[in-house]
């Protein structure tokens, strides 16, 4: 993918990922938590133009929560409320054992994708999410069995190795769809320069994502709009809409992608153009 | 066993909240979901050698 596929219009994927599993409702008072309330926030996001969600799972008071029944009533309600946006769970977990980040995909019916992340970052001072590739090729299989699309989690260019090996060792429908992150910290180093890296790194017919933390999600994702790839926004990665002022919803985060796609001359993409590009059965 | 210093309260920090929340005590207000599981020691956490807050609380720092 590159400029190319931009000049070619290739429809934008926009995935929302609403909630996250690190902050909750003490960083944003609207972050939606409850399976109530990602749903009402899908249906928005879905009417401003995203076509993917990215969940994650919350116990009542907002904490984390692996369970698979967690994970079905979520993905229900957000089933319910949209009309057809590609769901695809999380399975990341910072000091979370193997077993429990495998629940979100034993879910009936199976989330069509899943986020795999390809190696380690770090967290807080202490911590880090290891992602041992033991632990991807396990979470993979589990995928693989039941025909859930991963979502190479990229935190940073190193990791980029870690895909081709991955590749080599695996098979996964085409196209390969990675999910770049930026920020700080063990993420790729966020900067306009580090998008068209990766483009050029990129594996062999691989599509990509791209996630920026805070103040660089609005120009990494639109650097991603004019190299080819696609964007995640909302308020797992970022809660505000400008220097100092919080957003107002997901909804107006997706909307603001929506309307740079459109002044840019790219057109958004469906849910079903979405699976199709994807590769999602 | 829990952070001594975890509570859960539904207000606190200028905020309040439909369901209690974690808080934290040494560092006086609440804190990240993710964190409240270190505080917790759930999952294969431990706020005794995983939390910097705890850890520079107990040291006196």
């Amino acid at each position: 993918m590159g400029y190319s596929d931009y000049l070619a219009g290739e429809p934008l994927i926009i995935t929302v990922a609403p909630t996250g599993g690190v902050h909750g409702k003490e960083t944003h008072p609207d972050l939606p938590e409850t399976p109530a309330e990602i749903a009402e926030t899908a249906a928005a996001c879905e009417a401003a133009g995203a076509s993917v969600i990215h969940l994650h799972a919350r116990r009542k008071n907002g904490e984390r929560s692996f369970s698979r029944e967690r994970f079905r009533e979520l993905t229900t309600a957000v089933r319910e409320a949209t009309e057809e946006m590609v769901i695809q769970h999380s399975t990341g977990g910072t000091g979370v054992p193997l077993e429990d980040r495998l629940e979100p995909l034993r879910t009936d019916p199976a989330p069509e994708m899943a986020s795999l992340d390809m190696g380690p970052v770090n967290r807080y001072h202490h911590l880090t999410s290891e992602n041992p590739r033991g632990t991807v090729d396990t979470l993979h299989e589990k995928m693989h069995e039941r025909g859930i699309k991963p979502e190479l989690e990229v935190f940073n260019p190193g990791h980029l190795n870690e895909v081709e090996a991955f590749l080599d060792r695996t098979e996964i429908e085409d196209p390969p769809y990675l999910g770049v992150l930026y920020g700080g910290g063990t993420l790729t180093p966020a900067h306009p320069r580090n998008v068209q890296n990766v483009v050029d790194n990129l594996p062999a017919g691989a599509a990509f994502n791209t996630l920026a933390m805070g103040r660089h999600q609005l120009p990494l994702t639109t650097t991603s709009v004019l190299l080819g790839g696609h964007v995640r926004v909302g308020f797992e990665d970022n809660v505000y809409i400008r220097a100092g002022e919080q957003a107002e919803s997901n909804a107006q985060l997706v909307e603001r992608a929506q309307n740079i796609a459109e002044l840019l001359g790219r057109p958004v993409a469906t849910p079903e153009q979405a699976r199709a590009i994807l590769g999602v059965q | 066993m829990t952070c001594p210093y975890l509570e859960y309260r539904d207000e606190g920090d200028g905020r309040s909240f439909e369901t209690a929340r974690a808080y934290c005590g040494a560092a006086d207000g609440f804190v990240q979901p993710m964190r409240a599981d270190v505080c917790n020691d759930r999952y294969d956490l431990d706020h005794t050698t995983d939390c910097e807050i705890y850890r520079a609380h107990e040291n006196g720092l």
